[in-house]
């Protein structure tokens, strides 16, 4: 018995420091108005920080906006990695290349490969094209709304990246099918978008959970890629960059803390909705 | 139902030549087994019928329609695969009526259909399961139950029973014979267990290498194979095989090896006359074998020592050295013989097999 839980330790250990007590101080925190701004420490103040973002416009458009680009590039990545995914199934001649060329996106590092987007999208100066590049940016945030060029940049940059990621994670899915269920479709069905829809993606459904999932968070929790792609000009925040505004700009790590946390019990719903829609559990072995 | 026609069908990957010219007409309600080591062509053929591998020459007919063009789902064919190939979201109703929903059958008619099958095959308490909760038995029913209701013109088997223990495999094995008896439908089996073929196949095709070894019904490979992978391959255990030298006049020819020596019976001296002085290997089936008695005659005897002993309750094998020839022999379970002990064998004359020692046909 005490020899189990002294196995269990190192792990124990490992969770209550790097999950536990970080979590658990930010909990705190949350409750508290602390901030390097007041010398007196730090004061409990209840869920005021939590309430006052009910009344807050900048919270509301920040979660508009991320609820928004989280659904939009979490859309295009699906669309898109489905058909890399599918794309790269079969042999052909030259797929090799074709796997590089899909999975360069996510294998290359994002803080270059962030730079090269920055560089494409919002030219330095003296290169031959940085006029056109400013002026595009300036007719499509006249055409639909300041911010509306670096929401394309940032929406870009998340499906450009994310989809080579499903991509990926998807064929990984299709080659663990047994390749006797496509078969035993076509011996049935001659149109190749219904077999798609009725043999492929139902075989498909736990991986889709995933990459869904993993697309919805990294779209919530995008911070950096949106602050290094508007140069940390956020003309529209996100609940990533309007928790970094509050804290860092601010100094208000309480309301921060909130704001960041009323993340969690969001994403966790999202979570429990997509495994049951798409991974129902099965029912007992026979 | 309908007769399946293979004319000079070939299949080649990049490297590989997967099917040589393959001639085959398979009858009408006609069940014919492909049998051979893997790597044979035996899949492949089948899968080509299927229309699951394209075709790089020659033809195949369905019926009276050559159906090299056609997609899989338009050739009224219906298969059964290793792994089952049930779809693991769909009950096991939906999984049989997959195929008749996507022909459109009528509501009623596919209830009807998927009913008599599952009746047929004692899978009526499943349909409402998942193939996840099913035996592998029970699964093997329902892809098999998959493939009746769509009442095709020709069953396509591909190792349906390879998946199952040996228990099972035999039950189901007499279950599947039952069935064609009962349905007619011409069906090709893909296997590579010669027990198998032996059993279910009116016909059994031999194969190897891609080429077709021999064609016939069951007890017409075993009794007059017509090379020696077909002796090899059809028979358990497995024929015997001693190199032997052809000599003495015409009229007593005999088959010389080393520690073994065998008269030739007239009835095979005629074709084996040309051999004379040549070497050939001589073929003896186990169950050919049996401790010599008063009745054997002198010439088909020869000693040997007893190398290892099966006994197997109706039967013992007996491994045995004859010089430096390894053979094995199926007999009483009776006998009584130790390892080292020596023993004498005796052949049935009229049993013996006898290859061309270069192109390995029967001679």
């Amino acid at each position: 018995m005490v020899a189990a839980y002294l196995l269990l330790a190192p792990a124990i250990l490992l969770l209550v420091t790097v999950l536990a007590y970080p979590v658990g101080w930010e909990a705190w925190i949350s409750l508290t108005d602390l901030s390097p701004l007041n010398d007196r420490g730090a004061t409990f103040v209840g869920l005021q920080n939590y309430l006052r973002f009910a009344t807050d416009a900048a919270f509301w458009q920040a979660a508009v906006v991320t609820v928004g680009f989280a659904a939009l590039t979490t859309l295009a990545k699906l669309v898109l990695g489905i058909a890399f995914a599918l794309l790269l199934a079969r042999p052909f001649r030259g797929r090799a290349l074709v796997f590089l060329a899909v999975f360069l996106p996510w294998a290359y590092p994002a803080s270059v490969s962030v730079m090269g987007w920055y560089w494409t999208l919002s030219p330095p100066i003296p290169t031959a094209y940085a006029p056109f590049m400013g002026h595009l940016k300036v007719s499509v945030d006249h055409a639909v709304g300041t911010g509306a060029w670096s929401f394309l940049a940032v929406t870009l940059f998340n499906v450009w990246r994310g989809s080579s990621f499903i991509g990926v994670l998807l064929l990984a899915g299709i080659n663990a099918v047994p390749p006797e269920l496509f078969e035993c479709a076509l011996l049935d069905c001659r149109s190749a978008w219904r077999r798609f829809w009725l043999v492929t993606v139902p075989l498909l459904r736990p991986f889709l959970a995933l990459a869904v999932f993993l697309s919805l968070t990294t779209a919530f929790a995008d911070l950096a890629n949106v602050w290094l792609l508007t140069a940390g000009r956020v003309v529209f925040p996100v609940i990533g960059t309007q928790a970094y505004w509050l804290a860092i700009k601010a100094g208000q790590f309480g309301a921060a803390s909130a704001l960041s946390l009323m993340l969690v019990p969001f994403l966790l719903g999202v979570l429990l909705l997509l495994f049951k829609v798409f991974d129902p559990p099965d029912e007992a072995r026979a | 139902m309908a007769q399946v026609l293979m004319k000079d069908l070939n299949k080649k990957y990049d490297e590989v030549h997967a099917v040589k010219d393959v001639n085959l007409h398979i009858r009408d309600k006609e069940f014919v087994v492909l049998v051979g080591p893997s790597g044979c062509g035996k899949s492949t053929t089948l899968r080509m019928v299927a229309g699951l591998e394209e075709i790089t020459a020659g033809e195949i007919a369905i019926g009276d329609r050559v159906v090299n063009d056609l997609p899989p789902k338009d050739r009224d064919i219906a298969m059964v695969f290793q792994n089952y190939a049930l779809y693991p979201h769909m009950t096991v109703y939906d999984n049989m009526a997959f195929g008749l929903k996507m022909r459109k059958f009528a509501k009623a008619e596919i209830q009807k259909r998927v009913g008599e099958a599952a009746e047929i095959l004692g899978i009526h308490d499943l349909l409402k399961r998942k193939p996840r909760q099913l035996s592998g038995g029970q699964r093997q029913r329902v892809a098999v139950g998959r493939a009746i209701v769509r009442h095709p013109q020709v069953f396509l088997f591909d190792e349906p029973l390879s998946n199952l223990d040996a228990k099972l495999r035999v039950q189901m094995r007499v279950e599947l014979k039952r069935l064609h008896e009962r349905l007619e439908t011409t069906a090709i089996y893909v296997t590579h267990d010669q027990v198998e073929a032996m059993t279910l196949g009116d016909r059994v095709v031999v194969m190897k290498d891609g080429w077709i070894q021999q064609v016939g019904e069951p007890l017409e490979l075993y009794t007059k194979p017509t090379n020696r992978f077909v002796a090899g391959f059809i028979g358990s255990p497995a024929m015997n095989f001693v190199d032997v030298a052809i000599q003495g006049s015409d009229g007593s020819l005999s088959a010389q090896g080393t520690g073994i020596r065998l008269a030739i019976p007239p009835a095979n001296a005629a074709r084996l006359g040309p051999y004379k002085g040549q070497r050939v290997t001589l073929g003896i089936r186990p169950e050919d074998l049996h401790i010599a008695a008063g009745a054997d005659q002198a010439p088909y005897v020869f000693d040997a020592v007893v190398d290892v002993v099966e006994p197997l309750g109706s039967e013992i094998l007996l491994d045995v050295k004859a010089g430096p020839n390894s053979l094995v022999a199926r007999v009483e379970p009776t006998v009584r013989l130790k390892v080292h002990d020596g023993v004498r064998l005796a052949v049935n004359p009229e049993r013996l097999h006898f290859f061309d020692s270069t192109n390995e046909k029967a001679i």
